[in-house]
């Protein structure tokens, strides 16, 4: 198994905001697709998965609706609202800086 | 931001539903589990993959929940639910807690509102912190006519020329205003009836920014010639109980027989710039003769009878004002210097020099009312916030009681994983819960209580009541404070001893020996409570001493079968001249009445607190330098003295020879005698003059008769030098009260009495006719009424105490089962058992009553102005108090004590 990444704090809901900007997805949707675009260096820890889905949604950045999976279940897909994808623009750009800033300081050193 | 907002309230209301989340990892886990055999798991090792890759179901379940917007009120309420379960498992103890918070908070409520009303709340007038009060110091001659509240220093009365100077020339006031509250005879509708007026000057309510409900209030000019405009203003109540809110605007009222027309209503709430006068009728100062008609003022410098008050221009401060209106006061007084009978260089001095005007703050009025009451309603007060903090004591023992018993549920939540916090906030959470409930029930009960007391307070006393029956937001702030921090004090109590890291330790040493902190805490309580109890009853006691004394002390003659009222012929109407005539004719008429053994009357009212006072001029008697000596001057009638029943000691009694042509004659008591004469026979035949002034020619009288002593102004004082002299043989006449020696039922003759006064005249009213006891019993009512409360409060406190003590007794005894249980195996009796805690109980008492007695002396020092013919170290007060207390500790230790003792060694043995 390849070596994991430790989420940082607060990434979690920015990724779960990317994996879904496209298309609505279910929560084992969207692990997944954390995983494989991360080539499986982020698992996301599947027990924090839901909290923060419904933390997301009770903010108001993402909605849910109950529809049917690829193999006919019954599923909640959750998608950006108007507020998600701000927040998503937003969290991007602090991102980029961040990472900016910690690379700047790595090089230098 | 208003998305968010409004996702937040959607959830908040629509939380979802626990099923939801089931089925969504539900799902999740189905995905894993396809996904993992599509890896080429068996059915058996993809299931555990899966459920190894999600973790704990319930933790994330759990993790969901504490994600929603409403968690942290779940959990409030959860602590609440989890606080009233608490509660209703020991619903008894709780119960108790609850009443005792509500009592304390009920009676703190009610008798703060009465305390805000009287002593703190402003005026209803506008802006009532422009208000300023006048008073002078410095010697004044001639009539005084006061309502009370002036002393040395602080005369509030002024005469009728020195206001309208005052008034006139100031510059730091934007208005001065006068009134004066005087008793009427009104007619309306044929109708006629005593009411209250206040005469005031016609800046009046403008100056105090009073409106109209109807019509127009006075203005400037409606204070015109002496005389000359018979107008009058209704107050609010008056209108609307006595006239029926009929439209009176330039309608025609009779006061005291002539015609006054109604300009208007004044707004309702609005009574007078006097707190405690409550007029009916506002007439202009200037109809002074028409309210008053024995008595002609306006125009005198030396009739002081005004009391005035002012409003300060915007900008002025109190110190400017004083300055400038007391230059101005001084420079009138040096005008009316040279008019006084005395002008030497001393006078001088106590009348210019030593004089001098007070301007005070004045939002809340000038009030003798409030002086006399100030002091009963503190020390009411004072009481109450005893009983509030033995009720807070009492429910911090009663939780901590409870707390010990339920040692083992808390160790087992703490071996559950409890936190400290978490037992705080539940134990905070019971407590608060307490107080809302105490605080609510004692809200609730409240204003019954307060309208019970307030009706109880007036019975008695005639007219209308000064106090509304009105819970105000200071008595609301002051309960919620009370409240809150009596909670957090009593919640806190067992947290204390909770709070405790080596808690496990503690529990073992305290089931051992019952010897804990908490029992140390409890009988501090318990103590506590005693001391205050006891200090609660003998303050209780004293004052159903005084109330005791003052009923039954002896004014000197009988006041059973003594019936008493008043007749007011000015008030029907009758000028002058009409007054003593068809006085005479009602004493005649009811001395021919069946069952009446004596009549007579006074323009002096026996025993209600008043007096008519002055100075008198005594033939043989040589007057010591400067000495100022007043005596008693009633003017009563032939009977007078015979039908109260004073006795005659030397030379005889007014009689029917004595008439208003006949030499002028009076009779002295023996206090006058001691002061003047060196025996009685030496009085008789001796010359007493009252000498004249503008309103009245001087008096000369011949000593007749020497008589007892009689209480006269009160039953409180002591019998004053008095010389009754003829009312026939007086310059003018005046309003008498008659008092009737009857053999009969007082309401048989109440009727008969009525009924010859009709005959006489119908117009004329009989008024406050009631029998002499009664009389009395109101002129104490304010003693009566604290003598009542002191009682209630301490009855409550020894309740509380009792409650508090038998708590404490029962969580200490159980605790001790082993021990007793040993003693018990060891031969020891049950009879000796219950005295052990019975033994124990008592010396707690005595310690607490020993440290109490000082506190107690020095409490009743302080409140000694209160009382009557009780000393401070009064044996049968402190010895019943202590009593009291013995008795409620012994019985409160008799239960528990009883109940240990019926304890089984063997069972007992085996516990713990």
């Amino acid at each position: 198994m390849p070596q994991t990444a430790d989420l940082l704090q607060g990434t979690l809901d920015m990724l779960i905001l990317k994996a879904i900007v496209n298309e609505p997805q279910h929560g084992w949707a969207i692990a997944l697709r954390i995983q494989q675009v991360s080539k499986n260096v982020l698992q996301v820890g599947q027990g924090s998965l839901y909290p923060a889905l419904h933390r997301l949604e009770y903010r108001g950045w993402i909605k849910a609706q109950w529809g049917a999976s690829e193999n006919n279940r019954k599923a909640r897909f959750y998608s950006l609202t108007i507020a998600g994808k701000k927040q998503l623009v937003a969290e991007l750009e602090n991102w980029q800086r961040l990472a900016g800033a910690v690379n700047l300081v790595l090089a230098e050193i | 931001m208003l998305n968010e907002l409004w996702s937040r309230v959607r959830f908040f209301f629509g939380s979802k539903q626990r099923e939801e989340v089931d089925e969504e990892i539900g799902f999740h886990m189905e995905r894993e589990v396809e996904a993992n055999l599509a890896a080429g798991m068996s059915t058996e090792e993809a299931r555990r993959q899966a459920a190894i890759a999600f973790g704990g179901r319930e933790r994330a379940r759990e993790r969901c929940r504490e994600e929603r917007p409403s968690w942290s009120l779940e959990l409030l309420l959860r602590d609440v639910r989890f606080a009233f379960r608490g509660l209703a498992r020991n619903y008894g103890l709780s119960l108790i807690a609850i009443l005792t918070l509500a009592i304390a908070i009920c009676a703190n409520t009610t008798i703060f509102s009465l305390l805000n009303q009287a002593l703190l709340r402003a005026l209803p007038v506008s802006r009532p912190d422009e208000l300023v009060v006048l008073s002078f110091a410095g010697s004044f001659y001639g009539h005084h006519h006061s309502e009370g509240g002036s002393d040395e220093g602080h005369v509030h009365e002024f005469s009728y020329p020195m206001y309208r100077d005052l008034s006139d020339k100031n510059t730091a006031l934007s208005g001065l205003i006068a009134s004066v509250p005087a008793g009427v005879g009104v007619t309306w509708n044929n109708r006629s009836e005593a009411v209250s007026s206040e005469m005031v000057s016609g800046n009046y309510f403008e100056t105090l920014g009073v409106r109209p409900a109807l019509g127009r209030l006075f203005v400037a000019s409606d204070e015109s010639a002496p005389g000359a405009n018979p107008v009058a203003v209704l107050n609010f109540d008056y209108w609307k109980t006595h006239l029926a809110e009929a439209p009176v605007e330039g309608q025609t009222l009779l006061v005291n027989g002539t015609p006054f027309t109604i300009v208007g209503v004044a707004a309702p709430g609005f009574h007078s710039a006097v707190w405690g006068r409550m007029p009916d009728v506002y007439v202009p100062i200037t109809m002074q003769r028409t309210v008053q008609p024995e008595w002609d003022m306006l125009n005198d410098r030396k009739s002081y009878w005004i009391t005035l008050a002012g409003r300060l221009r915007p900008g002025i401060t109190l110190q400017q004002a004083t300055a400038s209106l007391n230059a101005l006061f001084l420079s009138e007084r040096r005008i009316e210097f040279p008019t006084l009978a005395d002008t030497t260089e001393s006078t001088r001095k106590a009348f210019i020099d030593a004089a001098h005007l007070n301007v005070d703050a004045g939002a809340r009025g000038f009030s003798p009312m409030r002086d006399d009451l100030k002091t009963p309603l503190t020390i009411i007060m004072g009481m109450v916030l005893l009983v509030i903090v033995m009720a807070v004591v009492n429910v911090a023992s009663l939780l901590l009681v409870r707390a010990a018993n339920r040692v083992r549920e808390f160790s087992v939540r703490y071996a559950l994983g409890a936190t400290n916090g978490q037992i705080l906030r539940q134990l905070l959470c019971e407590g608060l819960l307490l107080g809302i409930f105490g605080a609510g029930l004692g809200l609730a009960s409240a204003p019954a209580a307060l309208a019970m007391l307030i009706r109880w307070l007036a019975h008695g006393s005639d007219g209308e009541q000064i106090f509304t029956a009105t819970l105000d937001w200071r008595v609301f702030a002051f309960t919620a404070a009370a409240t809150l921090i009596g909670s957090l004090v009593f919640s806190l109590a067992p947290a204390i001893q909770f709070w405790n890291p080596r808690l496990v330790d503690s529990l073992k040493q305290q089931a051992g020996t019952g010897k804990g902190s908490s029992l140390r805490f409890g009988k501090t309580c318990v103590a506590l409570q005693i001391g205050f109890s006891l200090l609660l009853l003998v303050g209780a006691g004293m004052f159903v001493r005084t109330i005791q004394n003052l009923r039954s002390v002896n004014p000197g003659y009988e006041t059973e079968h003594l019936l008493a009222f008043n007749l007011a012929p000015a008030i029907a109407g009758y000028p002058a001249s009409g007054v003593a005539p068809v006085e005479q004719r009602a004493l005649d008429a009811i001395a021919a009445l069946p069952g009446v053994r004596a009549v007579g009357a006074t323009n002096d009212e026996d025993l209600v607190g008043d007096g008519v006072e002055g100075d008198v001029e005594v033939s043989g008697y040589k007057a010591k330098p400067n000495e100022e000596y007043d005596v008693e001057l009633p003017w009563v009638s032939s009977g007078y003295l015979e039908s109260l029943g004073v006795p005659l000691i030397a030379g005889r009694m007014l009689n029917a020879g004595d008439t208003a042509t006949s030499q002028k004659v009076s009779v002295v008591n023996e206090s006058f005698v001691k002061h003047y004469f060196a025996n009685a026979q030496a009085a008789l035949g001796q010359h007493v003059n009252r000498p004249g002034n503008k309103n009245r020619a001087s008096v000369d009288t011949v000593v007749v008769g020497v008589v007892g002593d009689v209480k006269h102004a009160s039953v409180r004082d002591p019998a004053a030098p008095t010389c009754y002299m003829h009312y026939l043989q007086q310059s003018r006449a005046a309003g008498l009260t008659y008092y009737v020696r009857t053999w009969q039922a007082p309401q048989t003759a109440a009727n008969g009495i009525r009924a010859a006064v009709a005959n006489i005249d119908p117009k004329l009213i009989v008024n406050d006719i009631k029998p002499m006891t009664q009389a009395i019993d109101g002129s104490i009512q304010d003693q009566r009424a604290m003598a009542w409360l002191a009682a209630i409060f301490g009855g409550i406190a020894a309740l509380l105490t009792g409650i508090g003590l038998y708590g404490i007794l029962a969580y200490s005894t159980a605790q001790r089962t082993r021990e007793i249980g040993i003693r018990m195996a060891l031969g020891a009796q049950r009879g000796t058992v219950v005295q052990l805690i019975l033994r124990e109980t008592l010396i707690l008492a005595g310690c607490a009553v020993g440290v109490t007695i000082p506190i107690a002396l020095l409490t009743a020092r302080a409140v000694r102005s209160q009382l009557f013919g009780v000393s401070i170290v009064d044996p049968v007060v402190y010895v019943s108090g202590v009593l009291a207390i013995c008795v409620v500790a012994a019985v409160a230790a008799f239960v528990p004590a009883r109940r240990a003792a019926s304890i089984d060694p063997s069972k007992a043995l085996r516990t713990e």
